[in-house]
């Protein structure tokens, strides 16, 4: 082996453990047929924190490229990539109970798991287009197995045909602006590519290279789920099993959001002002459609799919402030997202009512009396999204539309501000029915173990996030800096 | 007269809009959706082999080689979850897909 | 009008041709060849380019493997299609109106193309002489050097897809008695047949 090679390894050791880890626990479980399914889930975690203790070395050092330049590894991948393996670790146990109810447990499920994590993870540290679609596509294909796991039920395969289809889509879209993009700047690589469109001779880049962005933004925006590409979403989240569900509105959104902003950042970075409009027009839309088209739901997961597509509008908000603070923005914006999106998915886990999923709004009434702790923490939960001071989510939009302000996008952060307030009518909603509605009966119980852990975790860090806000902040800030050029 | 590069990328440019066309044109039947998504994936090839010899840039050429390779993949997932839907449903039309709404 | 215009003409149109019918044939399996011709006759294209290695690929591992998997499944479900047929005509009109439109502002934008400038000298692999090595040697010289990353994730890609269909579609039967030859070979004479001794007149 080159000294070389043996560099670029070191680099992509996360990568390495999550591979070679899928792989044994894929012959583990053929060996050991299907009663292996709790060992490989349990092994799965196991894996996934071996990753993210690998991915912590070499904190706080400049950038490193490897692969011939196709792959980097910065303090922003490294931020993005712990989020990742934390929302992938905290799926997993979450899904054990509720695949064995619904004769579905598998162990398979651990492994397109981890599958699907090693593909967040090359999409996150990608240099160049192939990477990136690469990285894109091996999440992707992991992912539309996962939403049709449940293959005797008819919801779960339509969501995994819709969700396919629309992806295959976006991956055609994404690529044949990844085609001219190539073509007019003659580079896939993201540093040559920087290079090449930032010298401009005065009369802007070529016309290709700008269709070819909004084709490559168009597949970037359908993978986070921003509106005008966002129609799979709700069908989506409904249909697939629920830790599934949970699954993709943690880990998935937050590898692709660490994609926009790279490739828009990085490469594209000079071409900010072509790019810029489009995202403030899908910050707007996304923004505005999350908090009205969430006004009708009756089923919370539709009800999270909507938060979900205004979630990603705020995101897109720092995206398109730029700049050192709006990358921050969208940073510390991930990471109170997915801890609170992942503890309200862990309270519908945690509900079932005679053996049945509880997933209408109006299943939920008098729950403050028949389950005080659930509904007390889900009620935190709704405040939070709903962006209600002292609770996190205020911080996560706090600082981004601080961010749109400082970069002059005035108009876009009032929007915001507008959408932010009308989504509060649904949050507020489903309190409203836990705590002043009828008793519709008790829950089941026992609650299970991991599940009642990552809802009790999820808890805690959204009420008392305000305490200790700055380590959070100040890691943001580190990993945002390493982006900048 | 020769032929230039400008020819094979309207070529492409061609198959992209057949593709998006055919996903338009028969919203119901799902395995034409899959061959229009083929397409419109042979379009994004030919640009790219074309915009490779034109460059004299191999790349282009890799990146095609990859999307080969993960076409194919992408084309036995997608037939595998049809093959489960139908089980399911009885029928691959997508205006049927209607469990859910909105 | 040489040789290459003519060639060129030739699969281009057949190309754009089958590709009109993949999406209009009336009989899904009629798509299926049509896609199948497309290939073919892209695969010429690529070979007008200089994309040997592309041109042999796309008709093995498209023609060879992907088609004829559409092509099995067609086959092996029992739809009807006439069914699906209805409501074709009724987004033709919208839907050809977006489609001229995309095709008119992609050709104005492909019409501008020109190298730039600063693009000579970035690119990742030269494409080598011809007469130096050929195609395949070159695209395998980068392949498993340069671009040993992707090409590593492409073989896990494939893993997941294998993944992916086996645990989608395959059911253990219950009820089907399969051959095990391990078993079979592990059996000995004292396991296969019982000896009993019968005592004349009185029977098992």
């Amino acid at each position: 082996m080159t000294a070389a090679l043996s560099n670029d390894l070191v680099l992509a050791i996360p990568e390495l453990i999550l591979a070679i880890g899928a792989m044994a626990l894929l012959l583990l479980g053929a060996f050991r047929g299907e009663g292996a399914a709790g060992l490989v889930n349990w092994a799965a975690v196991g894996v996934l924190a071996l990753a993210a203790w690998a991915t912590l070395a070499g904190t706080g050092e400049a950038p490193r490229l490897a692969f011939s330049r196709l792959f980097v590894v910065d303090d922003f991948a490294r931020f993005m990539k712990l989020l990742v393996l934390l929302g992938a670790a905290l799926t997993l146990p979450m899904a054990r109970s509720f695949m064995a109810r619904a004769g579905a447990e598998r162990f398979e499920f651990g492994v397109l798991v981890l599958l699907a994590t090693l593909g967040m993870l090359v999409m996150i540290s990608a240099n160049d287009l192939i990477t990136l679609y690469v990285g894109l596509e091996l999440q992707s294909l992991a992912l539309y197995v996962l939403a049709a796991f449940l293959r005797d039920d008819a919801k779960s395969t339509e969501a995994g045909l819709k969700y396919f289809v629309l992806g295959a889509l976006s991956s055609g879209m994404l690529l044949y602006g990844a085609s001219l993009i190539y073509g007019f700047s003659g580079t896939t690589n993201f540093v040559d590519l920087a290079a090449t469109l930032g010298h401009g001779d005065g009369t802007g880049p070529a016309i290709g290279v700008v269709v070819g962005i909004v084709f490559l933004s168009a597949g970037l925006a359908f993978k986070v789920s921003a509106v005008p590409f966002h129609m799979w979403t709700p069908d989506v989240y409904e249909g697939a099993p629920t830790p599934v569900t949970a699954f993709f509105a943690a880990a998935p959104k937050v590898a692709a959001m660490a994609l926009f902003v790279r490739t828009m950042i990085s490469p594209l970075g000079d071409l900010a002002p072509q790019w810029q409009q489009i995202i403030v027009f899908m910050a707007v839309a996304s923004m505005l459609l999350g908090a009205f088209a969430a006004i009708g739901q009756s089923n919370l997961k539709r009800l999270l799919a909507y938060s979900s597509i205004g979630h990603v509008g705020y995101a897109l908000v720092g995206l398109a402030a730029g700049g050192l603070q709006g990358v921050r923005g969208v940073l510390v914006y991930m990471a109170i997202y997915m801890v609170m999106t992942l503890g309200s998915f862990g309270c519908l886990l945690a509900m079932r009512r005679g053996g049945q999923m509880v997933e209408r709004v109006d299943e939920l009434g008098g729950l403050s009396r028949t389950n005080p702790m659930l509904a007390f923490v889900l009620a935190a939960l709704m405040f939070s999204l709903a962006g209600i001071p002292p609770l996190a989510g205020f911080f996560a939009k706090y600082f981004v539309f601080v961010a749109a302000i400082d970069a002059g996008l005035v108009v876009l952060s009032v929007i915001g501000m507008l959408a932010s307030v009308v989504s509060g009518f649904y949050y507020l909603r489903v309190v409203k029915v836990m705590y002043f509605d009828d008793a519709v009966g008790p829950l089941d119980r026992p609650i299970p173990l991991p599940v009642r852990l990552v809802v009790t975790a999820s808890g805690l860090l959204t009420v008392l996030y305000f305490i200790v806000p700055a380590p959070l902040l100040v890691s943001a800030e580190a990993a945002a800096k390493s982006l900048m050029p | 007269m020769t032929i230039g590069l400008g020819h094979y990328l309207t070529v492409a440019a061609i198959l992209f809009t057949l593709g998006i066309f055919g996903i338009f044109l028969n919203r119901k039947n799902v395995i034409i959706i899959l061959m229009s998504i083929e397409l419109m994936l042979l379009a994004v090839n030919l640009n790219l082999v074309a915009f490779s010899a034109a460059l004299g840039d191999l790349a282009g050429q890799v990146f095609a080689l990859l999307i080969l390779t993960v076409a194919a993949g992408e084309a036995a997932i997608g037939l595998a979850i049809l093959v489960v839907y139908i089980r399911n449903r009885g029928t691959i039309a997508v205006e049927d897909i209607n469990l859910m709404k909105g | 009008m040489n040789l290459e215009v003519l060639v060129f003409y030739l699969f281009a149109s057949i190309t754009v041709a089958a590709a009109v019918m993949v999406i209009s044939a009336r009989n899904p399996v009629h798509s299926v060849l049509f896609l199948i011709l497309a290939f073919f006759n892209a695969a010429g294209l690529f070979l007008l380019c200089g994309a040997e290695f592309l041109a042999m690929i796309l008709v093995i591992v498209y023609v060879g493997a992907v088609a004829v998997l559409f092509l099995f499944v067609v086959m092996m479900l029992d739809i009807n299609f006439a069914e699906l047929r209805q409501g074709f005509l009724q987004y033709l009109p919208i839907g050809g109106l977006i489609g001229v439109i995309l095709l008119v502002e992609l050709a104005l934008v492909l019409g501008s193309w020109t190298i730039l400038p600063s693009a000579g000298g970035v690119a990742a692999a030269q494409t080598p002489a011809i007469g130096d090595i050929t195609n395949t040697d070159a695209l395998g010289r980068i392949l498993y050097t340069h671009y040993l990353l992707p090409f590593q994730l492409a073989g896990m890609i494939l893993l997941v897809a294998m993944v992916g269909a086996i645990v989608l579609t395959l059911r253990a039967r219950p009820g089907v008695r399969r051959q095990s030859i391990s078993a079979q070979n592990a059996r000995t004479k004292e396991l296969a047949a019982e000896l009993k001794k019968v005592s004349s007149g009185q029977g098992v």
